[in-house]
C-alpha cells in the first residue's frame, strides 16, 4: 500500500473537518440538519473567486504567485471578504427562512425540509451565475515536494494543513476561553435556562450562523485551490461532512477535527484497497456504524 | 385630608393571561403584588398553574394578556434575558444549571451581565456564601449532588444581585435536610432585603418561612393570607385534599 495515502487523507480530512465544525456548531446549538451547508462551501469558493478575479483586473500585479504557492496576493484578500459575504449569507439565510420558521415554533422536520429548498435554490442560482463549467484560482503548475517516509506535497496542501490547524485551534480556544464561546456552550446544552442566566440567545445564533459559514467559506476556498471550483462543490461533500459531525460527536469541534480526519483517511486508504469507485461509499458506512453503535460520537454527550 | 400614597410593589402582575397555546391560557387573569423585603408563597393543587405563572413572569412563557411590572417597571414584553438586567432572576425547578459548564463557567455566565470590573467580586462573594461551591470551581456541574446543584443555582441568580428572586419548587427531589438548608438559606436571601417568590408544593415547610402566601386554583388567585394564618386555615386542606381537615403533614 502506497504510504501517500495517508497525506492524501489527511488533506481531504483537514477540509472535511473544517466543514464538519460549522455542521457540527449549528447543529448542536440549532437543533437541526442543515443540509444547505454545503453550499456555504461552494457560494465561499466562488466569491473568493470572484473578489479575486476583479482584484486581478484592477491589480494584476496582485496575481502574480506568491512563491512558493499557486496563487498570488489577491486570493488571500479575497478570501477575508469572501469569509463576510459568506457569513452575511447565512445570516440572511437565517433572517428570511429559519427564523421565520423558529419563530412560528416549527418543527425540526420543517427546519430539515427548508434547509433542503435552501440548497437546491444557492446551488441553482450558482449555476445560472456562473455556469457548471468548472473553475480555478490559478492555473499554475505546482511541483510535490518530499517530505520523508515516502510522503510528498505541494506547498499549497501543506499550506491548507497549517491553516486548518490554526483554524481549529482558534475555534477550540473561543469556545473553552472566551465570553461568547461559553455562551454558545450553554444555549447548547439548555436555550431557555440560557435566556433566563442573562443570554441573549438569538445573538448567540446569528454568532453560530456567521462563524459556521465563515469555516465553510475556507474549507470551499481550499477545496476549490487544491482541486476546482464547481457549484457541486459542496454538495459532493455534504455527506462526509455529516458524516465527520456524527462520528466526532455533536457539539465537539476537536471531535469533527478528528473525526474528519478518520473519514478523509478512510477514503484515501479505500480508494487504493477497493478502489476510488468506492470512495463516497466509505463516509456512508461509516455514518451508518456510528448510528448503529455508539449514535454520540466519539466525543459527544449522552443524550 | 391626603390619601396615603402606596409603595410601589417589587414585583406586580395585572390581569395576567399566559400559557404554552394562545387558546388554552393555564394562567388566566391574575393580579398579583409582592411588597419590597416580602417572601411571598404560591401555592396551589398539581395544575393549578404555579410554575407557568412564574415561568410568564420571568419570560419563559408566553404571555397572552396583563402585564408584569418590577418595581413599577413595565417588563411585559422584554425577552427572559433583558428581565434579568431589570432586577428579575428566576430559578427552574428543574434542569436550573448547566450541567456540561464547571461551577465557576455557570457563574461567569450570570456575572456577563454585570459591568466587567464587578464581575469577580460578585463571583468571590458567592463563594463566600455558598463555601461548598468554593472547594473545586472547576467541578463539572453535572456531577454535583441535588443540594449542591439547587445552591449553584441560586447563586447563579443572586450573582446579578436581584430586587426579586423567584424559585420554582427549589425543594423538589432533596432531602428533608436539604430541604431545611435551602430554606433557611432563603429566609438569609430574603432578610438580606430580597424581595422573594415561592412556589412550593411543601406546604408546612414553605408557610413556616413565609410572610404571605397566595393560593392559585385554576389559574387563578382563591385565596390568600398570612403564611401563620393560612397554616390552620381549613381552606388550604380543601383545596389540596378536597377535605375539611387541617394540613397537618407536609405534601413532599
Amino acid at each position: 500500500m502506497n504510504p501517500q495515502f495517508i497525506m492524501d487523507g489527511l488533506i481531504a480530512g483537514a477540509l472535511i473537518g473544517l466543514g464538519a465544525i460549522g455542521v457540527t456548531l449549528t447543529y448542536s446549538i440549532l437543533r437541526f440538519a442543515n443540509f444547505a451547508h454545503g453550499e456555504f462551501l461552494s457560494w465561499g469558493a466562488y466569491l473568493a473567486l470572484a473578489i479575486s478575479g476583479s482584484i486581478g483586473f484592477l491589480s494584476a500585479n496582485l496575481t502574480k504567485p506568491i512563491a512558493p504557492f499557486s496563487f498570488g496576493w489577491s486570493l488571500p484578500i479575497a478570501a477575508l471578504l469572501a469569509v463576510l459575504l459568506t457569513g452575511v449569507l447565512a445570516l440572511a439565510l437565517d433572517a428570511v427562512l429559519f427564523g421565520r420558521l423558529r419563530s412560528r415554533g416549527g418543527a425540526v422536520i420543517i427546519l430539515v425540509m427548508a434547509s433542503f429548498g435552501a440548497s437546491l435554490a444557492l446551488r441553482s442560482l450558482l449555476e445560472f451565475l456562473f455556469t457548471s463549467k468548472p473553475a480555478y484560482y490559478t492555473k499554475a503548475l505546482q511541483i510535490a515536494v518530499r517530505l520523508g517516509g515516502g510522503l510528498r506535497a505541494t506547498p499549497d496542501q501543506l499550506l491548507v494543513l497549517g491553516v486548518t490547524l490554526v483554524v481549529v485551534i482558534a475555534i477550540h480556544l473561543l469556545l473553552t476561553r472566551s465570553e461568547i464561546g461559553r455562551s454558545m456552550r450553554a444555549v447548547s446544552e439548555n436555550p431557555a435556562l440560557a435566556g433566563i442566566a442573562g443570554i441573549d440567545v438569538r445573538r448567540i445564533i446569528r454568532f453560530v450562523w456567521f462563524i459556521g459559514a465563515a469555516l465553510a467559506c475556507i474549507a470551499g476556498i481550499m477545496t476549490g485551490l487544491l482541486v476546482q471550483i464547481r457549484p457541486y462543490l459542496g454538495h459532493d461533500l455534504l455527506l462526509p461532512l455529516f458524516a465527520a459531525a456524527i462520528l466526532g460527536g455533536i457539539g465537539s469541534v476537536p471531535g469533527a477535527m478528528i473525526a474528519g480526519l478518520i473519514v478523509g483517511l478512510s477514503e484515501a486508504a479505500a480508494v487504493q484497497l477497493v478502489g476510488a469507485e468506492w470512495r463516497a461509499a466509505v463516509s456512508f458506512v461509516i455514518l451508518v456504524l456510528v448510528l448503529l453503535l455508539r449514535p454520540r460520537g466519539l466525543f459527544g454527550r449522552p443524550a | 385630608m391626603t390619601a396615603a400614597v402606596r409603595p410601589t410593589p417589587a414585583l406586580a402582575t395585572q390581569a395576567l393571561v399566559a400559557g404554552y397555546e394562545p387558546d388554552l391560557p393555564i394562567v388566566r387573569g391574575v393580579d398579583l403584588s409582592v411588597a419590597a423585603g416580602e417572601l411571598l408563597v404560591l401555592l396551589g393543587p398539581n395544575g393549578a398553574g404555579k410554575s407557568t405563572l412564574v415561568k410568564a413572569i420571568a419570560g419563559v412563557v408566553p404571555i397572552h394578556g396583563g402585564t408584569v411590572s418590577i418595581g413599577g417597571r413595565d417588563i411585559t414584553r422584554l425577552p427572559a434575558h433583558r428581565k434579568i438586567s431589570e432586577g428579575l432572576a428566576f430559578v427552574p425547578q428543574t434542569e436550573n444549571i448547566f450541567g456540561t459548564l464547571s461551577i465557576h463557567e455557570n457563574l461567569q455566565i450570570a456575572a456577563a451581565v454585570l459591568p466587567r470590573e464587578k464581575r469577580a467580586a460578585r463571583i468571590a462573594a458567592m463563594y463566600d456564601r455558598f463555601p461548598d461551591l468554593a472547594v473545586k470551581p472547576a467541578r463539572l456541574a453535572g456531577s454535583l449532588s441535588g443540594g449542591q446543584r439547587q445552591m449553584l443555582a441560586i447563586a447563579r441568580a443572586l450573582m446579578v444581585d436581584p430586587q426579586v428572586l423567584i424559585l420554582d419548587e427549589p425543594s423538589a427531589g432533596l432531602s428533608p435536610r436539604i430541604v431545611a438548608e435551602v430554606f433557611a438559606m432563603l429566609t438569609d436571601i430574603n432578610a438580606s432585603g430580597v424581595t422573594v417568590v415561592l412556589v412550593e408544593q411543601n406546604v408546612k415547610a414553605a408557610l413556616a418561612i413565609a410572610s404571605r402566601a397566595v393560593i392559585l386554583v385554576e389559574g387563578k388567585i382563591r385565596h390568600e393570607g398570612s403564611g401563620e394564618s393560612l397554616q390552620n386555615d381549613p381552606i388550604l386542606a380543601r383545596l389540596y385534599l378536597g377535605t375539611g381537615q387541617t394540613m397537618k403533614a407536609d405534601r413532599s
